[in-house]
């Protein structure tokens, strides 16, 4: 080809190429090894300002130092193409969402990437459909953000934006708890790592300054890459149903208190009965002047004030502390503390007392002398069980489990059991079947405790087999409660 | 006129000393009194002779007043011994559907604890028949109007029970 031709050809291709660059309907940028920006083209300086003699990173997203997870420095060490979904401020600082292409450039074909061609545009063109979409994502009754690797908000729906402010840009946890760093507990941190969807019950402040606790699932918002970009973090109001859970748990602990009471009534029926008939003898007596009947009389007045103290001892303690102290207790432990406790008297009446333990269970906030007593009643019931059941081969099983999120203490055994007139009444103030070795109030101590940290017990049993005691204690609400009594 | 003496009565209630108080009370009214701590031995007792009356005590280990009675009224004879019941479990949700049960099937009346002798021997009285004198009848009376009334107002609306209260007041 002659020369001029040749040149001619080349002005040509480069007339396009510069008017192409300046004209293309997108912020186009070439980047440099170093962050500099060494050629824009007109839509991007309108869009980002000046930038000559400025780098990316200060450029998109007004930082002073490079991004955590780079992009650029990636493209520049495996030569392979990204698109990335980020939000970027304007000239004037206000942030929208973008969307990124990047592209190696090679000055010799096959060599190094020397520079990277960029692509940004704003992604607020919708069609229908993404109005549609928009529509959805915004009105759904839940909060969702989308969040970066540097737990920057990508995205967030208005029902986020309704409770929390506007606030794309800005830092997750400084929006959700307007904390300075990364919250504990951080179910988004264990989503970047894993690629998994994780959740978590958190509390935050709203932009109205109130409290909203709020059930939090996070999973990967992944598009073909490898390696986890953003999270999508999807909160659902929990505050009210908090409440009512709250509500729920003080009814049925003032339930616990309104059985206690009628117990109590009954009781002192009972006495005054007894007191009745003391007076009622000691009158006759007087009257027939039969002093053995005054004696009998004066004897049954003073077993029911004796009684009358008993009484009141016993609900003095029984009303104790109504707010169980707790602490982070290792179940097992406990358990392990009752059957050293028991072996030998259970061993004395060849009743074998084993511990099923469920290894590595995690630790509880309980009331560990509050369980000790719940234990130590029940596996004293269970031993007499055992010696009313005379059977051969008794034994006792102290168990721990977790189940649906429930501790659960198991004491079993099989030993005489109850039918179903006995089991009806076993958690009555002072009803024994034990004559006189019974105060009848073991059962009902037991059971108030259990409700003081929000659990219950359950009772199987079958006359003739044995008895099966479950104490259980959703976890949520014994941490519920230790949140409380810190 | 039926003296008391040939009158056996059978007092079933898991408290001793409760137990010593009804009996004395029923013997020093002339009755000849058995008596049963629960319903298992309150039902030996029936068997080796059947009573004229039985006092019942609701809620006891072993075998409950409600389930002892439930087995009385399989036997036909014994389906007609008159029971008085002698609870403080009346209006406690342990007792409540017992004395529901008992008091809408069976022939007797009810008697809240804790309840004086003279009351509880003049109801007895009653139930069996027996020729009372002035003052009794007028307790047993007492007594019978009390209980049904207490059934009437456990069943009450609340606005009967209103007016109820309205009309007492007056009457004070």
């Amino acid at each position: 080809m002659p020369k001029r031709k040749m040149e001619k050809s080349k002005a040509l291709t480069q007339l396009l190429y510069g008017q192409f660059f300046q004209q293309l309907p997108f912020n186009v940028a070439i980047i440099d090894r170093d962050y500099n920006i060494i050629e824009a083209n007109d839509n991007f300086t309108r869009y980002f300002g000046d930038w000559h003699n400025r780098k990316c990173f200060s450029v998109y997203k007004k930082q002073d130092k490079p991004c955590s997870v780079c992009t650029q420095k990636e493209i520049f060490e495996d030569g392979r193409t990204r698109v990335v979904d980020t939000v970027v401020a304007d000239k004037d600082s206000r942030w929208a969402h973008h969307v990124i292409q990047s592209a190696p450039l090679r000055l010799t074909p096959g060599g190094p990437v020397d520079y990277i061609l960029e692509i940004t545009s704003v992604v607020t063109d919708t069609n229908q459909w993404q109005q549609e979409y928009n529509v959805l994502f915004d009105r759904v009754p839940c909060y969702i953000t989308v969040i970066d690797e540097e737990y920057r908000i990508v995205r967030a729906n208005e029902s986020f934006r309704e409770r929390f402010g506007d606030v794309l840009g800005q830092y997750c946890y400084k929006v959700y708890k307007r904390r300075d760093k990364q919250c504990p507990r951080c179910p988004a941190a264990r989503t970047f790592k894993d690629s998994k969807i994780h959740q978590s019950e958190q509390s935050g402040i709203g932009k109205d300054g109130k409290k909203i606790d709020y059930a939090v699932m996070t999973s990967p918002l992944v598009r073909g890459e490898e390696r986890v970009a953003h999270v999508i973090e999807i909160s659902t109001d929990v505050t009210q149903i908090k409440k009512l859970e709250k509500e729920v748990l003080e009814a049925e602990r003032l339930a616990a208190v309104g059985q206690t009471v009628a117990g109590l009534a009954h009781s002192i029926k009972n006495i005054l009965m007894g007191l009745e008939g003391g007076k009622y003898m000691i009158s006759l007596g007087l009257k027939k002047d039969d002093r053995s009947m005054i004696d009998r009389g004066s004897d049954m007045l003073d077993r029911n004030f004796d009684k009358t103290t008993t009484l009141v001892k016993d609900f003095l303690s029984f009303s104790k502390g109504r707010l169980p102290q707790l602490k982070m207790t290792d179940p097992n432990a406990l358990v392990e503390e009752i059957v050293d406790l028991y072996k030998d008297i259970a061993g004395v009446s060849n009743i074998e007392l084993k511990a099923r333990l469920k290894p590595k269970i995690s630790p509880a906030p309980l009331d560990p002398d509050a369980i000790h007593t719940c234990l130590t009643n029940l596996v004293s019931n269970a031993i007499d069980a055992c010696l009313m059941g005379q059977q051969k081969g008794s034994e006792v099983v102290i168990s721990t489990r977790d189940e649906k999120g429930k501790l659960v203490f198991e004491v079993s055994d099989n030993g005489s059991g109850m039918d179903y007139e006995i089991k009806k009444k076993i958690f009555t103030t002072f009803f024994t079947t034990k004559g006189g070795g019974g105060t009848g109030l073991g059962l009902l101590t037991t059971r108030k405790l259990v409700q003081e940290h929000g659990g219950k017990i359950v009772v199987e049993s079958q006359k003739g087999k044995g008895s099966r005691f479950r104490m259980e204690f959703p976890r949520k609400r014994l941490e519920m409660l230790y949140r409380e009594s810190e | 006129m039926t003296d008391p003496a040939e009158k056996n009565i059978l007092v079933v209630d898991d408290e001793e000393d409760v137990r010593d108080f009804l009996k004395l009370a029923l013997i020093e009214a002339g009755f000849t009194v058995r008596t049963a701590s629960d319903g298992l031995e309150a039902l030996e007792e029936v068997k080796k002779r059947v009573p004229d009356l039985i006092s019942l005590d609701l809620v006891m280990p072993k075998k409950s007043g409600a389930k002892f009675h439930r087995e009385l009224t399989r036997n036909k004879a014994w389906a007609k011994i008159p029971i008085i019941i002698v609870t403080g479990h009346a209006r406690d949700d342990l007792g409540r559907a017992d004395l529901r049960e008992l008091t809408m099937s069976g022939p007797g009346i009810y008697l809240e604890k804790p309840i004086k002798p003279d009351r509880y021997v003049a109801a007895v009285k009653q139930v069996l028949g027996l020729e009372t004198s002035a003052e009794e009848k007028d307790l047993a009376d007492q007594v019978e109007l009390q209980s049904e009334l207490k059934n009437l107002i456990d069943d009450a609306d609340p606005d009967t029970l209103r007016q109820l209260k309205d009309m007492l007041k007056k009457k004070k």
